[in-house]
This record gives C-alpha cells, sequence and structure tokens, in this order.
C-alpha cells in the first residue's frame, strides 16, 4: 500500500525531464527527493499529485490510480505563494473548503495549526503585511489543513530563522507520529538525514541513488578521521600521506581510505603523548553522498 | 459543483472587500448623482427666483406702429418678460439699464427715412447672443402681418383662411420603424461596451496576479482548472453585474429625482425601458462579458509577470474594439443590413442586439440566432481558454508567443 511509482518518465518539447523512475513509500515516515536544479524533482511531484500527466508509466496511491480529480493529498510548493490582499483566515479558509471541509471543521483546523505554528495574531491581517517566514508558515498550514494522508514538502525550511525551522520539524516529527506519509525534497542534507527514512536521488531525469539511507550509508566505507589534539600534527599527517581536508586551532578532519591507517596515526600520537581529545572515524555523509553521485 | 460555489463565493467577497473596487464604485455614484444635479446647482449658484429663466425684454416702439399688440407676447410662453415703451428711449438710457440689471436685453423699433422700419436688438455681449431670436422675430412679424390683416375688414372665415394650419407629418418608405433617440441610444451602447470590456479585463488581472503571487500551485493541486476559469469568471461577473445595476440604478433614481421630467422625456423615452429590455440588456451583458472574460482568461494565463498583462490583452483588445465600432457606426443606419450582421456577429452583438431591440427593429428570430451564435462563441472560446489554462498556468517564464500558445494547447497534459 502507500504511494507507488512504476517506470514513470515524462518529455517536455525537446527535454526528458523524468526517466523512467520508480520508487515506493510504502509505510508512514519522511520519504526524501533529492537532486540538483532541473534534475526532475517538481515534475516527478507534479505528476504524484496530478497535477501534470506522466507520458508512461503508473503511479498508484493505496492501489489506487492517481489522478487530479482523485487526489486529495497535502502539498507545500517550492514556489511560495499566498493572496496579498486577503486576509489569512480568508486564505486558509477557501483552501480548507476546495479541500472538502465544512465550515465548522475547517474553523477548528485553522485555529489549532495557528496555534502550534504559533501564528494565531496574523490570522485576521492581510498576508502581504507578513514576513517571508511567517507567509511560509500560512502555507505549511494550508498544505495539512485538511489532514491528508500524504504530503509533499518542497524545500520546507528555505527562508524560515532557526525557531521557525525548529517548529517546523516538530511538526512534521508529530505528523510522522501520526502515521502520515511524507514526501519531501531539499537541498538541505542536513534535514534529509535528520528526517528520512529512504531517499531517491534524482540526475537529469535519472535515478541515480535510491533505498534506505541507513543501508546506503553502510555500503559506504568510512572515508574521514575527526580529530582535535593538544598540538598542531601536520607532520605526523603528511607521514602517512593523509590529505587535510580542513585544520583550525589544532582541529582536523582529515580523509582516509582505511579505517586501519586512523588507528595507526593515532596508536603513533599516543606514543609520542600527544594529547587527543577527539577522535572519530566519519562515513561519508549525505551531502558526500549526493556529490558523489550528482557532481560533475 | 461544491468548489465551483466556494471559487465564485471567494472571487465575489475578495473583489467587493477592496479598497480599490469600494472607492471607485463610489467615485462614480457620487459623480452620477452630482452629474444628475448640474442643473440644481447652476440654478442654486444664479439664484432661484421664479423668473430665472425668463428673459427681461424692453421693447421701445415710439412711434406706436403695433398699436399695443407687443405685450401679447407675454401670454405666449416664449421666455420672454415683455415691457413695451411708447416713449422714446435712448441706447444709453438702454445701457444703464442692462448694467443696473432692470432688465436683460432691449428691442427698439425705429423708422428709416424712406418710410420702412428697422429694429434694433441690444444685448450686454454679443458673444451670449450672437443674433437675434428667430422666434423673437417671427413673432413680430406674425403680430404686425395681423395687425395690418385687421384693418382689411375681413370676416373671421377669410381671416381663418389666411392661417391654414397645416399638419405636418413625416413617414417612411422603410417597413421597419425605427424609435428611439439614437444619440442617446449610442450613449448607452458606450455604456455598455465599458460595463462588459472592464469587467472581462478583470479575470485577466485577477489570473495573472495568481500567477505572480506564486500561489497558482497550491490552487491546482486544491481544484481542478476548469472550476478555477468558470468560478473566477462567474464571480467577477456577479460583482460586475452588481456594480453595474448599482450604478444604473442611481442614474435612473437621481434622473427621476434631481432631472425635469420635460428635460429627460426629451432625451429619454421612458416608455421604451421595459422589463423586456431590461433582461436583454441583461443577457446580453452576461453573455457578452463570458465572452470576452474567458479570452482574457485565456491571454492572462500565457503571463506570469503584471507588466506582461497589458501586451498579452492587446489582441482581445483589439477584437473588442473592432466588435463596438462594427455595431457603433453601423448604429446611425440602424435598418442597414451591416447593423444586422453586427447584431449577430458574436464580438459585436452584445454591444449592438440590446439597442436594436430598444429601438424595435429586433425581429424574434433574429435575437435567437444572436444569442445562438454567441452561446456556440462562448462554449468554443471556454473549451479552448481551459485547455490553455490548464497548460499554461504553471509556466513561470517570459510571455508566451502565439506559437508557444498552439504548442501548449496541443499538449496532452490535460
Amino acid at each position: 500500500m502507500g504511494l507507488k511509482l512504476e517506470n514513470v518518465s515524462k518529455k517536455f518539447v525537446g527535454k526528458q525531464a523524468v526517466d523512467n523512475i520508480s520508487f515506493e513509500v510504502d509505510k508512514p515516515g519522511v520519504f526524501g527527493l533529492l537532486g540538483t536544479n532541473g534534475a526532475g524533482k517538481t515534475t516527478t511531484i507534479r505528476m504524484l499529485l496530478g497535477i501534470i500527466k506522466k507520458d508512461t508509466g503508473e503511479i498508484t496511491w493505496n492501489g489506487k490510480k492517481v489522478e487530479r480529480k482523485s487526489v486529495n493529498f497535502g502539498y507545500l510548493p517550492e514556489e511560495r505563494g499566498v493572496y496579498p490582499k486577503t486576509k489569512i483566515y480568508d486564505q486558509l479558509m477557501y483552501f480548507a473548503k476546495l479541500k472538502g471541509m465544512s465550515q465548522k471543521e475547517a474553523d477548528m483546523a485553522i485555529k489549532k495549526w495557528a496555534k502550534v505554528l504559533k501564528v494565531e495574531e496574523y490570522l485576521p491581517m492581510l498576508a502581504e503585511k507578513l514576513s517571508k517566514g511567517n507567509q511560509q508558515k500560512i502555507q505549511f498550514m494550508t498544505a495539512i489543513i485538511h489532514d491528508p494522508e500524504l504530503i509533499v514538502l518542497d524545500e520546507p525550511f528555505s527562508g524560515l530563522d532557526p525557531v521557525n525551522s525548529e517548529i517546523l520539524k516538530n511538526v512534521i516529527i508529530d505528523l510522522v507520529k501520526e502515521g502520515k506519509y511524507i514526501i519531501m525534497s531539499s537541498h538541505q542534507m542536513a534535514s534529509i538525514e535528520e528526517f528520512c527514512t529512504d531517499i531517491l536521488i534524482l540526475n537529469k531525469g535519472k535515478t541515480v541513488l535510491q533505498g534506505n539511507l541507513k543501508e546506503i550509508k553502510e555500503g559506504y566505507k568510512a572515508n574521514r578521521l575527526e580529530l582535535s589534539t593538544n598540538k598542531n600534527i601536520d607532520e605526523w599527517i603528511k607521514e602517512f600521506n593523509m590529505e587535510i581536508e580542513f585544520s583550525k586551532n589544532n582541529e582536523y578532519s582529515i580523509k582516509i581510505d582505511a579505517e586501519e591507517k586512523a588507528h595507526q596515526l593515532l596508536k603513533k600520537l599516543v606514543t609520542n603523548h600527544i594529547e587527543v581529545d577527539k577522535f572519530e572515524i566519519k562515513k561519508p555523509t549525505l551531502n558526500d553522498i549526493f556529490i558523489e553521485k550528482v557532481g560533475e | 459543483m461544491k468548489d465551483l460555489r466556494t471559487v465564485i463565493a471567494f472571487t465575489i467577497k475578495d473583489m467587493a472587500k477592496r479598497k480599490s473596487f469600494i472607492i471607485s464604485t463610489l467615485i462614480i455614484l457620487v459623480l452620477i448623482v452630482i452629474g444628475f444635479n448640474i442643473p440644481n446647482i447652476a440654478k442654486a449658484i444664479v439664484g432661484d427666483n421664479e423668473n430665472a429663466g425668463e428673459t427681461n425684454l424692453l421693447i421701445v416702439d415710439s412711434t406706436n406702429l403695433f398699436e399695443g399688440t407687443l405685450q401679447t407676447i407675454n401670454q405666449m410662453e416664449l421666455g420672454y418678460n415683455v415691457q413695451v415703451a411708447n416713449n422714446e428711449v435712448s441706447f444709453d438710457d438702454i445701457k444703464g439699464k442692462i448694467e443696473n440689471k432692470d432688465i436683460d436685453q432691449a428691442m427698439i423699433i425705429e423708422q428709416k427715412e424712406d418710410g420702412t422700419y428697422k429694429i434694433r436688438y441690444i444685448v450686454e455681449n454679443m458673444t451670449q447672443v450672437a443674433m437675434v431670436p428667430e422666434d423673437l422675430m417671427n413673432t413680430i412679424n406674425t403680430l404686425y402681418t395681423n395687425l395690418q390683416i385687421s384693418k382689411l375688414g375681413l370676416t373671421p372665415e377669410q381671416i381663418a383662411s389666411l392661417s391654414p394650419n397645416f399638419e405636418f407629418t413625416i413617414e417612411q418608405t422603410e417597413e421597419q420603424e425605427v424609435s428611439g433617440n439614437i444619440l442617446v441610444i449610442m450613449l448607452l451602447s458606450i455604456v455598455l461596451f465599458y460595463a462588459i470590456y472592464f469587467c472581462a479585463y478583470q479575470v485577466s488581472s485577477s489570473i495573472t496576479t495568481e500567477k505572480t503571487s506564486k500561489i497558482m500551485e497550491t490552487l491546482v493541486t486544491s481544484t481542478s482548472p476548469r472550476i478555477i476559469v468558470l468560478g473566477k469568471t462567474i464571480g467577477i461577473g456577479i460583482v460586475g453585474l452588481i456594480q453595474i445595476c448599482l450604478i444604473v440604478g442611481v442614474a435612473l433614481i437621481s434622473a427621476k429625482v434631481f432631472l425635469d421630467p420635460e428635460l429627460l422625456n426629451s432625451v429619454l423615452d421612458m416608455s421604451k425601458m421595459t422589463p423586456y429590455l431590461a433582461i436583454m440588456t441583461i443577457v446580453y451583458f452576461i453573455l457578452g462579458y463570458f465572452a470576452y472574460a474567458l479570452l482574457y482568461a485565456l491571454t492572462g494565463s500565457t503571463v506570469s509577470k503584471p507588466e506582461d498583462i497589458q501586451s498579452a490583452n492587446t489582441p482581445v483588445a483589439i477584437l473588442a474594439i473592432i466588435g463596438f465600432y462594427l455595431s457603433y457606426f453601423t448604429m446611425m443606419n440602424p435598418t442597414s443590413e451591416l447593423n444586422q450582421f453586427a447584431a449577430i456577429f458574436p464580438i459585436s452583438s452584445p454591444f449592438c442586439m440590446p439597442f436594436r431591440i430598444m429601438m424595435g427593429i429586433a425581429s424574434n428570430a433574429e435575437i435567437i440566432l444572436s444569442i445562438a451564435v454567441l452561446v456556440i462563441t462562448i462554449l468554443i472560446i471556454a473549451q479552448v481558454a481551459i485547455k490553455i489554462y490548464s497548460n499554461a498556468i504553471l509556466n513561470y517564464g517570459t510571455k508566451m508567443t502565439f506559437k508557444d500558445i498552439v504548442k501548449v494547447y496541443r499538449d496532452k497534459n490535460n
């Protein structure tokens, strides 16, 4: 059950936007859809929301074909938009009604989410009076107001300050706890790593990597050593033919090709009475994997 | 259907609540009330005495040529309050009387050396009265002729035969009878054109605003493009119709309350303002509005920057102007074949047919054909506009060319 895309393709005039992609979101949680600009993320999202038709393949939700008329997913688009000259409450009520809610249900949901997202005071105001971050929270409310089972969030954290990012993160965690299916597209790899269980990386419309994020990362060898010492150890690092990625105040990030070498370096440092405050062998981050897969 | 109602209700509320809409409507209503009060305002400024409007005219007949008959002018309702002086009154005396506002104008009857008579008409300033009023000249001539005839000792029958009182009537060779003041009809045609045009233009502006504010993507995932286009068009049309009814209502009430009934009847034959005409005018307003609003929905969806609206809408504006002028100029000859064509041709029929009905020259068959052609045209435009809107609304690039629009229409996205 859940969302399933099988061999989906879409071609625009002279350009293959999405090329035969398949993935499945079969349990509640956050699914990460990644890719560079123009990789085909938005086209994929628009197809699974039924906004544009696919050329080939099949998209189903709980076993039923996804069509524009039948879809009632929540969607926070990358292109933020509100009616500037309309009161916040009125536009939330408008979208809630379009999504099938009654006046009473919509009113209750607006008040509930306005409280959670801390935007209650803005409800009677015109949208143009709100900051960009608050407008974004209003649009997020539009996406979830009707309590959809599947929510698509395209760059949900861009433009939000740390306080508002934290509020949004907590809401997303709560939504997952409630059993919602969330598809998140973002360039902020830290956010994807924080939330996503499964990911798919697109490049020029093609899938270049997909699967469980933990398993993907386990498939990679450790490639970085993070060290913190009480004195400069540049000479010893060079002696082991290692490359320093970054160093500052005796804190090092060093590229490694084998964990063994890192242990040998540690042994050498201890033997030479160098105090080691931090020694951490790290696997590639999602950012590293992303760059490796789509960087040219 | 529920979604359509929601979009209509939101559009109406959104438009009617806008300060710009409320202020512009109020300004128009105030201007209408002021406009119909101009005669009263002028009267208040000039003064409101009983004789206002009557000209105080002094006629100097020192030779008593008219033998006292000049006083009868006062009973003729020519707008003159005549005083007759049978003594000599000089030009300077008359000048003093005009300056002191004792009189407005004067007339001096003088005998020339050859025995004939000369009448001098004296006014304060010839820019106000450039020539001797014709009705006054005719009256003076008639008075003198009657005076001389009465001296001939004729019988009443003989006198009556000299004044035959011919009855003049006018008839036409064409079978269709045209009634109504053409100038007023042309004026009303302009009002109807602007009402349809500006209401329809709002649709384009509203769609581009949604694209500019990037709300479109959220909107198209909430309901179908067909519902958005139709809901928006109907909503704006309802607001426009209410605004027009308000303006026409205030204009009619103002005309009735503030205007002199005689003046009103001379300009507008109120007997022609039948409920049937009102209904047909509303029907043509709605159909005309739909045709142009859907065309504007099409052009509005092809742009995503407010500065591009004007150029994208130009083809529709040109079409509307051609339609309007086709109707406007052929109305000068309402029985012509070209005017009949304009009443059926869909781009001009909304501006033409209501006035053919008003003039009483539109047959039922003509009306049915005209409405049928307009409805079919609207359905075709709606089909094309909704398809292009569906495919073009998520295009945030530069303004689409005609070639792009054709390509988008053929796109199998929707």
